[in-house]
Formats: C-alpha cells, structure tokens, sequence
C-alpha cells in the first residue's frame, strides 16, 4: 500500500544523501574543467580527508572545527605535492596516461592509508544530536540534515568562487582554452596548483560530511562509484548540471532502497543509477547539461 | 660643472656627435620599443624565418605585408612566446622575451591577437573582455577600460551576455580587439585582422587601427590587405620566404614599383 509519508521520507533523505554526493562530484569537476583530467581517485582523495580530519581530531584534542583545519592544511599539501611531483612532469600527456595515473594514485592512497592509519579511528565524532529530528511526523537523522545544509553553502560558495572572483573566471578560462589563457597572461601551472589546493579542501569537507551523514564512513572509497554516474549525468564540466544530477542520483537511492530493494532482496540501489546513466546517455550523450563539442570552423 | 651664473648645458647624451657643443632643439629619438635581431625559427625541417631584424617604435603603426608562408605570423608567434626562436633576440625595451613562458610575455603587455581571434568561444563577451584586462591591473583601471571599449565598439555592449562563440566572423574580430585593449598593451600585435570580414567591417577595422595608434599603442600589423596595411602605416617591412626584402617608410613603399606589382595588384 502506497504510504504519502514514506514516500517524502525518502525524497528528503535521498536529497540530504544527494547534497553531500554533490561535493564530491564537485571535487572531481573542478579537477575535470581545469585540466580535462578523469580523476578515477575522487573516492580515495574523499576517504584519505576524513581520515585525516578523524586523526587530527583524535591527536590534536582540538574540537572538530580545529581537526577540520588541520586536514585541510595536510591535505592541500598532499594535493599540491601530487599536482607538483606527479602530473606536472607530466605536462601534455595523453588523457589515458591521465586515468591510469589517477587509478595509480587511487590504489597507493587505499593500500598506503590502511597502513599509515593503522590503528587510528575512522569515526568522526558527530557534534550534532543523535535524537532524530521530528519534522511533520518524519524522523529525520540531525546529521544528515546539518551535512546536507553544509554542503549546500560549500557549494554556494564554489559557485559564487568561479563566476563572480577574478581568479574564478581565471580558472574558467584555463577550463575553456589553454592556449588562449596563457596568451591573456595567465599562468596555467598557478591555477592546476590552485585546483588541487581545491580538491585537497573539499575532499576534506566531503569526506567529514560522509563519514558523519552516514554514521561512521563506511565505505567511503566506494563513493568515487557513486561519483561516476552524477558526474557523466551532469555533463562532466558543469557545475550545475553536476548539482541536479547529484540531487536526483540520491533520489534516486533512496527511492529504489526503500520500495525495490525490499522486492529483488537488496543491493539494486547501487546499480540504479548506473541505469538511468545509460539509459539518459541514449538519449543525451553528453549529459543534463554538458554542452555537444561542435564548434564553428 | 657651470656654475649658478653659467650658460645652461645639456646633459651629454642629449647632444649629436656631429654637432658636438651645439644644444639640439629636439630631444633624440627615444629607444625603440621592440627589437628584433637575426631571428630564426624552424618548425621541424621548414626554416620559417631565417635572420629577421625588426624595429617597432614607441608609438604608431608598423606594418608587415608578405605573401602566404612568408613568416609573417610565425614572427608574432615567435615575440608572444607561442613558438621558440632557434636563434636571435626579441627584445623589449632592452630586456630579451626569447624564452620567456607566454603569459610572462603577456604580463608585459605585449599582447597578440592571432589570426582566428584566439576567443573563449564559451565564456560571454563581458568575461572575455574581464579576462582581458585580469592580467594588467587593478579593479577600477578595469572598469575604466571597459567603458573606453565599449565606447569604441557600442556593439560589444549590446551583446555583452552572448557567448562569444555566438558572434559572427567581424564582431568576433572587434572583441578580440577589444580584449587585447583591456590589458593596454604596449604593444599590439594584430595577424590579419580584416581576414573574413565583409567590405565595411574592414574598414570598420581600419578605422580603429589607427585610432588606437593615435592614443598611444605601438601596433605591429600583419596584413594581405597590403595596401589598407600601408595606408595606415608609418613604417613597413616586407617579408619573402623568411626574410625581410624590403623595409622603409611605408609611404615610400606603396609607392615602390616592385611592391605594386607583386602586393598591390599594379600592372
């Protein structure tokens, strides 16, 4: 029997899942507008900054806001170090030497962090209530609603940063033409340092919002997988089509767990969106909003 | 070492050598903005230029007119960086460019506009004029800026929001005119900017040119409209297979017999 209620439970919740899934996303399109890069790790680089926010907040004793800080800080010198050593000895290279290094960098950051990690909790201790918060007869979890209104004005923000800042409309002309950005005096290795400085920060603001959303962030590596779809949905080099697309793949989740899984015994909440993602690139090729490559000649 | 009730003396360098003791009422010729020296540049096996010297003043137009594959891009290609002299010296104001990354180039506001027009077809006119004018300076010089363009191209105004991609062939070239201003450019290299355009919309084009000489702009100009180059040119080189075979006032050479014939279409 259809049940109105448990229906607009798990839009909201599917919603709540979705804003985080967007800054994740988001961490994967900055990287993919600025350098053409598929960077097959944004699932490593997600769960390496919650462990680190984890570990700050366990040897530092500082309250979550300073363990925040201090993975930040760790994390964008990760970032800039992998930007520096890695891909920019590599400068020009083909887009499978870009994959395949990503998919290195992705294997090493899971294998290296069982070990540096070993022993340290993966938990983020969650500042907000754990009673649910009653709203209209549906109980909702307090985190994920706090997780989702953060991510939501972290991307605000990262909107706000790339139309209306100077540096912003820089990065976009680095996205758009690199040719034509350096010849207006834009300096490119600036701003791929600058991207990844980026990706270090929201890799640390995602991972932490993921690990407390979800009650301790279990299978966070697994959320580059969930990445994939909202990403190629969106039209992999828009900011708003990745929003939309990551507002309904966790609709979408929702949905499906809670009226088909209970049906085909569980699990096909992780292959849904894999469908409607081929069954939308019938349709439009180059996702929700992404723009067709024809240009005028 | 006069002393108070000396006759005034000029300083040495203000002197001629030939007229050695007598004050000159005019100040020498400033130094030369642009120097270009024996330049050489290869693609490959294909010897593109091969000994180029070229001189840009501080102020006005210098034309470069030459057939096809002449070199005549590859020499502003090589100034703005794009592609890397094999030998020779570039250089502004007394400091080398040979070698310098573009942007670094660009940051001198040296600024090129390439044949093309080099638009950010995805970004709206408004940004790619902002874009223009990031690496300069500041704010409020900016805003400025924008102002004079738009004065100078009212069109740009109308269709600031558009995608620059969306801008037919001649209001194409006008942005891109428009965007190298916005950096106010000591130099101003312009590759064939009536390529493609419609009758009036190149000498729309020629208006401008000059125009902004007038204000101040060197402007080096490359151009197969050799007579529309010369007509608004102090001074012109031709260039042949890679090398200059001809340089001078550019009077004198729309008047010159072999530069009618082979650029100008005389008999």
């Amino acid at each position: 029997m259809p049940d109105p209620a448990f229906f607009v439970f798990l839009v909201v919740d599917g919603a709540l899942a979705g804003a985080v899934y967007a800054l994740v996303a988001l961490a994967f399109v900055v990287v993919y507008k600025a350098s053409r890069m598929i960077n097959f790790a944004v699932g490593e680089w997600t769960m390496l900054g919650s462990r680190m926010a984890a570990t700050a907040g366990q040897i530092l004793g500082t309250g979550l806001g300073g363990a925040l800080g201090a993975a930040c800080v760790a994390m964008i010198g990760l970032a800039l170090l992998f930007n520096r050593v890695v891909l920019r000895p590599l400068f020009r290279p083909s887009l499978l030497s870009l994959i395949m290094v990503t998919i290195g960098v992705g294997i090493f950051m899971r294998g290296a962090a069982t070990v540096v990690f070993a022993g340290l909790p993966v938990r983020i201790a969650s500042p907000f209530p754990a009673d649910p918060l009653v709203v209209g007869g549906l109980p909702l979890a307090v985190d994920k609603i706090a997780a989702a209104a953060i991510a939501a004005a972290a991307i605000a923000l990262l909107t706000w940063f790339f139309h209306g800042s100077r540096t912003g409309l820089a990065l976009r002309a680095v996205a758009s033409d690199q040719q034509v950005a350096m010849a207006i005096g834009i300096d490119l290795h600036r701003h791929f340092a600058l991207t990844w400085g980026l990706v270090g920060v929201l890799s640390v603001l995602a991972g932490t919002l993921w690990s407390v959303a979800s009650g301790g962030g279990f299978g966070i590596e697994l959320l580059g997988l969930k990445v994939f779809p909202i990403v190629i949905l969106g039209g992999l080099d828009s900011l708003p089509g990745t929003i939309i697309a990551a507002f309904v793949v966790g609709v979408l989740e929702s949905l499906v767990t809670g009226y088909l899984d209970p049906l085909v015994g569980g699990g096909f909440s992780h292959v849904a969106s894999y469908v409607v993602l081929i069954a939308t690139l019938l349709v439009r090729p180059y996702g929700f909003l992404g723009r067709p490559d024809v240009e005028r000649v | 070492m006069g002393g108070l009730g000396g006759p005034p003396k000029l300083p040495d360098a203000r002197r001629r050598p030939g007229q050695a003791g007598a004050p000159l009422d005019f100040p020498p010729p400033p130094p030369a903005l642009l120097e270009i020296r024996d330049l050489h540049v290869s693609y490959g096996r294909i010897r593109a230029l091969q000994g180029v010297s070229l001189t840009v003043p501080q102020a006005g137009i210098v034309a470069l007119i030459g057939a096809n594959g002449a070199g005549k891009s590859t020499l502003l290609r090589a100034v703005s960086g794009v592609v890397r002299a094999r030998q020779g010296s570039v250089s502004l104001l007394g400091e080398d460019l040979v070698g310098l990354p573009i942007h670094q180039i660009a940051r001198r506001r040296v600024i090129h506009v390439p044949e093309g027009r080099g638009m950010l077809a995805r970004m709206t006119v408004l940004e790619n004029l902002r874009l223009g004018g990031l690496a300069a300076r500041g704010r409020r010089e900016a805003a400025a800026d924008l102002e004079r363009v738009f004065a100078l191209f009212p069109m740009l105004y109308a269709r600031r929001r558009q995608l620059a991609g969306s801008l037919s062939g001649g209001e194409q070239q006008m942005l891109a005119i428009g965007r190298a201003m916005m950096a106010r450019p000591r130099l101003l290299m312009l590759d064939e900017p009536s390529l493609g355009l419609a009758p009036l919309l190149v000498r729309e084009i020629f208006r401008i040119i000059p125009q902004l000489a007038n204000e101040g702009t060197a402007i080096l100009l490359v151009e197969q409209n050799a007579r529309m180059a010369l007509q608004c040119a102090a001074h012109a080189y031709v260039l042949q297979t890679g090398l200059v075979v001809l340089s001078g006032a550019a009077a004198d050479l729309l008047a010159a017999p072999e530069v009618q014939r082979a650029y100008l279409g005389a008999g």
